[in-house]
């Protein structure tokens, strides 16, 4: 009975603030006035929908790998550090996690410019004669996204090689397995777990972004999110901004669903 | 693999170094970027000066946009932080599927795409005359950090032994006072740290405050947005430092919350 009386309030808001809002802007989606299914049939049928939500796909895989690979160093590094050199690691992962994204997004933007500093280092180091965009295109937008990201897969990272037991290493070592063998077959499968589930969530923030293409990709590079926020700010397509959110949640639930086991939700990962 | 001949030792410890580079280096940008004596944004600037911290702090939209920032943050902490720590101690009374479920739809706004908790806020605001309203952002921004509280406090609560407030209640304690000298005094970190981040969440908070935000409304994320998209002044990145500093204070209040969660457990 007080367990009810602790919970109710929160719950009640929780309904009439979230669950609610998205449930009546879900029920657009089905009543439009052109047909039930119409919204979803126009998002599908068109080849720019279509497109959008492929470069979508492709910006989020490609993050997601990107961050793999870098994550890599600085977990194992973390995982071996001690004293006051972890503790300067670990907060160089962690204080970007304080900055807005929108402060973060807009520091890229300086950085990117056609004459800005990153364009002035490769042209004076003579890797290009002239600069090279690298803002307003998906090269911007995915540079932008790993820098937000990354913390988020070092961090599942590093917690399964700080797990790993340091004597399996020495008997594979002892047994005669070479660094090669040693790393394939006993610390590359033992990091997996960490892999898959940073994976995951890169991913599927990836697949939510909105600020840092927004700003950094412009109009050459839209995203799903961009689009529903687009049909809503500029077309007033109510209806489609609907259905766009339905299939971008249904996309994010779907791949939950299949990695489920891989998300300590209940961990407190996210109170990092 | 313990030990890793050295010249890989050099090469993970150097790619490790760069990339932690790359993850801190280009925030500060902006510092340097606000320090511009010229009207256009340039990096590194040729000539430094603080003209555009004066503009900032005489300029009435900016100002207001950060009081409007601290308004709307203080407001949803506040609800969030009592809504969560009761939700989180309720939580914990219970157990199995209730407790993954309730648990699960607390976290949900962690997990939809906060673009469509905007579109979904902006509409029904819309209905019922909360768009472009203080209070409405604020209802907008305590959803989100909700979740950092019953986290928070939930991992604090861990640290109550059932036993003691059974002792409590059984030398004659009623619930309330039960409440208030022992499961109170052993989650206040919790509490701490779910107020802080709830706070900062709510003030770096961009996407659910341009759709709810209005004309007259704006927060200092907001003001941010539109003019990266409107004039692109070194006041921008005024309003960024101003941004990194706050959030720099406090991660230093919330190191030292942590710490003394650390301490009291002991």
């Amino acid at each position: 009975m007080q367990t009810g009386l602790l919970l109710a309030p929160a719950l009640l808001v929780l309904a009439t603030v979230f669950v609610i809002p998205l449930a009546r802007l879900f029920a657009l989606a089905f009543t439009d006035p052109a047909g039930t299914m119409v919204p979803f049939e126009t998002l599908l049928g068109s080849p720019v929908y279509r497109q959008v939500a492929f470069n979508t796909l492709v910006v989020a895989g490609s993050v997601t790998a990107i961050c793999a690979v870098l994550a890599w160093p600085v977990a194992y590094v973390l995982s071996r550090l001690k004293g006051v050199w972890f503790i300067v690691a670990l907060y160089g992962v962690l204080f970007p996690f304080w900055i807005s994204v929108l402060v973060r997004t807009f520091a890229w933007m300086l950085l990117l410019e056609r004459n800005g500093p990153l364009n002035k280092l490769l042209m004076g180091s003579g890797l290009t004669d002239s600069p090279i965009s690298l803002l307003f295109n998906n090269t911007g937008v995915m540079i932008g996204m790993v820098h937000v990201l990354l913390p988020y897969m070092i961090l599942p990272l590093y917690s399964a090689m700080s797990r790993i037991d340091r004597r399996l290493l020495l008997a594979s070592d002892g047994l005669g397995a070479g660094l090669l063998d040693t790393f394939r077959r006993v610390y590359f499968p033992l990091c997996l777990p960490g892999i898959a589930g940073g994976a995951t969530f890169v991913f599927l923030l990836s697949l939510g972004f909105f600020i840092t293409p927004a700003l950094l990709g412009g109009a050459n590079a839209i995203t799903l999110s961009m689009l529903i926020a687009n049909f809503v700010n500029e077309r007033l397509a109510w209806s489609l901004a609907a259905a766009g959110s339905i299939a971008l949640l249904a996309i994010v639930l779907l791949i939950m669903g299949l990695t489920a086991k891989l998300l300590p939700l209940d961990k407190g990962m996210f109170a990092k | 693999m313990s030990k890793l001949p050295i010249w890989l030792r050099m090469i993970s410890n150097a790619a490790a170094s760069l990339v932690l580079g790359f993850l801190v280096l280009p925030i500060l940008a902006v510092v340097p970027a606000s320090f511009n004596k010229a009207s256009f944004i340039a990096l590194p600037p040729r000539n430094y000066s603080g003209v555009w911290y004066e503009r900032f702090f005489e300029d009435v939209e900016w100002q207001t946009s950060l009081y409007n920032s601290l308004q709307v943050a203080v407001i949803a902490t506040a609800i969030a932080v009592v809504l969560g720590t009761l939700a989180a101690i309720g939580l914990r009374r219970l157990s199995g599927r209730w407790r993954a479920s309730i648990t699960a739809l607390f976290l949900a706004p962690m997990i939809v795409p906060v673009v469509v908790t905007a579109v979904a806020l902006y509409r029904s605001a819309l209905d019922v005359g909360l768009s472009g309203t203080i209070f409405g952002m604020s209802l907008g921004h305590m959803i989100l950090a909700l979740p950092f509280v019953v986290i928070n406090v939930g991992i604090a609560l861990r640290g109550v032994d059932d036993n003691w407030l059974k002792a409590a209640s059984g030398l004659g304690g009623g619930s309330w006072t039960v409440f208030r000298t022992i499961t109170l005094p052993n989650i206040v970190p919790g509490i701490v740290g779910g107020a802080i981040f709830s706070f900062i969440t709510s003030f770096d908070e961009v996407v659910v405050a341009v759709f709810l935000a209005g004309y007259s409304n704006k927060t200092l994320p907001v003001k941010i947005w539109e003019s990266i998209r409107l004039e692109f002044t070194p006041v921008i990145a005024v309003a960024a430092t101003m941004m990194i500093v706050l959030a720099i204070v406090l991660f230093a209040v919330a190191q030292f919350a942590s710490r003394s969660q650390g301490n009291s457990a002991r």
